[in-house]
């Protein structure tokens, strides 16, 4: 991935992947199956994950003995059975022996909270970055165009400051080249030297990644404030991160990209939705401003008082399925997100697949009892 | 660079040691922000008074009526209030004389510091009511997240103070941030810590030192359980069942089952069809809580659906059930090691035993309230006496699991909150 050759990462040549479903999923374009015929895919892929994480897998085997069909056959992605994400802070979940494992992957929890605990072999690290890589090609194209990474070079050199910001830069960088970090340490714009990359390059496409939150902070508040103009009328962004920060600044994403299209010209902007737990099935925003999830991907939105799966336009429980988590039983999870699915795209249009919108996290409820004195416990020390 | 390096906790105790004021929140009598050194200072100036004094029962019956009246529609309070009705007053009154004899003179300890949980909304009161009874003096921090049924409970304390300034002068109730210093200064003047909360709070705020005199009462994580005979539930009639789930509901749901005493696990007990008497009482117990509005807000409803799947991971479980977020059981192939960390909110483990003895190894010092229906009192005296003491404080009926009383965790609180004076007279060279 080093290369300086001006093609997207190719990975076939490793395919490592037995099924043919799986290779299907892969080798069709993303976001072009049509939504029954993905169903049918996933949930003969999916099915045979469960018998496979269930014999490689105890703690799964033990929760799907008593929550799954006992037959282990189900008809639709909506009786597969689910875990809720919080499992993998309080349960080490692996499905491959300890000699096997290549990286636990850990949540960026905040301090004193649980983090997740996800367990990587090569070859589920090896579905997640192919699979990440044919998604993100979706919106930047496969062609290594000049990138701006909203953020400072730090994030990546730096290694006390090496984190889930820092892997998720490294995870895009391959995607582009001439890479330019427009903020500094101090989390200022170099508006000179923003100028001077867009002007060199002028004409073709530029890519930008960055975190919604700094995107909106950083660059365009910093723009707007400086009342210089930056064209970015050939520009394609992905942001990611989540809309927790924007919310309390009651900015939302229709906001977000039409500031962004007034200050710069900004036409293709995409938010992406994924979590630590299913790296590499990222939904990514469609030209309507809704998520679409990848070929590798579905999603159902539950009840939060029946868990039954609610009706397309009523918010619940986000369900994420993936066929990718083959080292861990991470291909069906109950979320903490809530969420709307709006309807069913169309293929035609280049973006098929459920319409997911995320309301944000489920809020935290505060429960009475007695065994919380004052969480001095929690206090630092 | 860790955070250990940079602790407000320190901070804390450099403003203490260079003699700048330290402030906390005073919720009682009045609310103010005061320096905790006054409120200290104001409090060991008060006396203490004998225990049962007729002013204290005056001011806490004042309480209980002022409560009474305003908690219409706060069971938790009306139960407080009831508590401490005039009538149970005098029964404590009476009980407590049984404590001491003609040589044997009960007197109040002094200073007690009073350390309640965060969220049960009236469990600061029992304790402080019982220490002021006996003539102590007393000190409460509460969490600075208080609820407004705290909130009212709190003003109405005030006001009843307003009228009492003798109790008034002896009693602070304060609020403060996480700060061991200010614990520590308040911990080197008490003549008796209550601390109350999980085993993490409890060992954190043990490591905080008391006078060498003082004692100590910790009230740390406990884990409930019921038990119904099923051949007596097989017999009742479906209105007696009814009242039996209303009962039940009570004693799980008031604090969202996150109380200590609130029923986790349910034991079947006998070989009459347990499982369709199960069956027939949860329907019961979540037409109560469907009745009575319960409900369980999503995160909650996540946090319980985490719980069970761990649990089946962690034991034997034979089958899950829910009707819908507000009841969910597991039944239990084998008595489960499920105590500690816990959502609430209506998640219940389900174990069909033949005999109550079954369970007798079982038991752990961390079990405390088992509450029984059916079960005929000698085979719980006989549990009681097999389990010499290593768990299970309290045997109460169905209704009665949250009932406070002055017995609890093994302790009598009258008798821990005072101390006995003897006195013996012989003529020595006679």
């Amino acid at each position: 991935m080093s290369s300086t050759a001006d093609s997207a990462p190719d990975f076939d040549s490793r395919n490592t992947v037995k099924s043919p479903a799986l290779t299907e999923l892969f080798s069709r374009p993303q976001f072009s199956i049509p939504q029954s015929e993905k169903e049918r895919l996933l949930l003969g892929e999916l099915t045979e994950m469960i018998s496979m994480h269930r014999s490689a897998c105890e703690p799964y085997r033990r929760i799907t003995d008593v929550v799954g069909n006992p037959s282990q056959t189900y008809d639709s992605l909506t009786q597969l059975p689910y875990l809720p994400v919080a499992l993998f802070k309080t349960h080490q979940l692996s499905s491959v022996p300890a000699e096997h494992v290549f990286k636990v992957m850990t949540s960026s929890g905040t301090t004193g909270q649980a983090v997740s605990r996800v367990i990587l072999d090569r070859n589920t690290a090896d579905l997640q970055s192919r699979a990440l890589s044919t998604v993100i090609a979706r919106v930047f194209g496969n062609h290594r165009s000049p990138m701006i990474i909203i953020d400072t070079p730090n994030v990546v050199k730096d290694r006390k400051m090496f984190s889930a910001r820092g892997a998720g830069v490294l995870g895009m960088l391959p995607f582009g080249r001439r890479h330019f970090y427009a903020l500094n340490d101090e989390m200022e714009l170099d508006i000179p030297a923003l100028r001077e990359f867009v002007d060199r390059y002028s004409g073709q496409p530029i890519l930008l990644f960055g975190f919604t939150f700094m995107v909106w902070k950083y660059f365009l508040q910093a723009l707007t404030k400086s009342n210089v103009t930056v064209d970015l009328s050939q520009g394609i962004l992905i942001h990611s991160g989540g809309w927790k920060k924007l919310a309390d600044e009651a900015v939302g994403n229709s906001q977000f990209k039409t500031a962004l299209r007034e200050a710069t010209g900004l036409l293709r902007v995409h938010n992406f939705y994924g979590m630590v737990e299913q790296v590499g099935s990222v939904f990514l925003e469609g030209d309507d401003g809704l998520l679409y999830p990848p070929n590798f991907a579905d999603v159902i939105i539950r009840d939060p008082h029946t868990w039954a799966p609610a009706p397309n336009g009523t918010p619940g429980v986000v369900e994420v399925l993936s066929v990718l988590p083959r080292s861990y039983p991470g291909h069906v999870l109950l979320t903490e997100d809530l969420g709307v699915v709006h309807g069913v795209g169309d293929s035609a249009e280049g973006w098929a697949g459920k319409q997911l919108e995320i309301l944000g996290r489920v809020p935290r409820s505060e429960l009475r009892g007695c065994s919380d004195t004052h969480a001095f416990g929690t206090a630092p020390r | 660079m860790t955070a250990a390096q940079h602790p407000p906790v320190e901070l804390g105790a450099l403003d203490l040691g260079s003699g700048r004021p330290v402030r906390v929140q005073q919720l009682l009598p009045t609310r103010k922000s005061m320096d905790l050194g006054e409120v200290l200072a104001r409090l060991s100036s008060a006396p203490v008074v004998a225990p049962f004094d007729s002013s204290r029962i005056e001011f806490v019956e004042e309480i209980s009526r002022q409560l009474g009246r305003r908690g219409r529609g706060l069971p938790e309070t009306q139960a407080l209030a009831f508590w401490m009705r005039k009538s149970e007053l005098s029964r404590l009154a009476q009980s407590f004389l049984e404590l001491g004899s003609e040589q044997t003179f009960l007197m109040p300890r002094g200073t007690v510091f009073h350390i309640p949980p965060a969220n049960v909304d009236t469990l600061f009161v029992y304790s402080w009511v019982l220490s002021t009874l006996v003539g102590n003096r007393n000190i409460v921090r509460l969490s600075s997240r208080v609820t407004d049924q705290s909130n009212l409970i709190i003003d109405t304390i005030a006001e009843v103070m307003a009228d009492h300034p003798e109790v008034a002068g002896s009693s602070t109730m304060i609020t403060y941030g996480h700060d061991d210093a200010i614990t520590s200064t308040i911990s080197a003047s008490c003549d008796v810590r209550v601390i109350w909360g999980g085993d993490a709070t409890v060992n954190q705020l043990r490591s905080i030192p008391i006078p060498a005199h003082a004692s100590e009462l910790v009230f740390a994580d406990r884990f409930s359980m019921a038990a119904i005979d099923t051949a007596t539930y097989s017999s009742l009639t479906s209105q007696k069942r009814d009242r039996l789930a209303a009962l039940f509901f009570s004693d799980a749901y008031w604090f969202d089952q996150l109380g200590c005493s609130s029923a986790r696990l349910l034991l079947w007990v006998g070989a009459n069809n347990p499982r369709a008497c199960a069956t027939d009482f949860y329907d019961r117990v979540h037409e109560v809580a469907r009745i009575k509005g319960y409900a369980v807000d999503t995160s909650a409803a996540i946090a319980k659906l985490a719980q069970a799947y761990g649990t089946m991971i962690d034991a034997d479980v034979a089958s899950y059930s829910a009707q819908d977020n507000t009841l969910a059981v597991l039944e239990m192939a084998s008595f489960p090691d499920v105590r500690g960390e816990f959502c609430g909110a209506g998640l219940f483990y389900q174990l069909h035993v033949a005999d109550l003895t079954e369970i007798v190894s079982d038991i752990r010092r961390a079990d405390q309230t088992l509450a029984t229906f059916g079960i005929p009192e000698t085979d719980l005296k006989e549990l009681v006496t097999n389990l010499r003491g290593r768990g299970i404080d309290r045997i109460v009926p169905f209704g009665q699991a949250l009932q406070f009383s002055r017995f609890w965790d093994g302790y009598d609180l009258l008798s821990e909150l005072t101390r006995k004076t003897t006195i013996a007279v012989k003529d020595v060279l006679g």
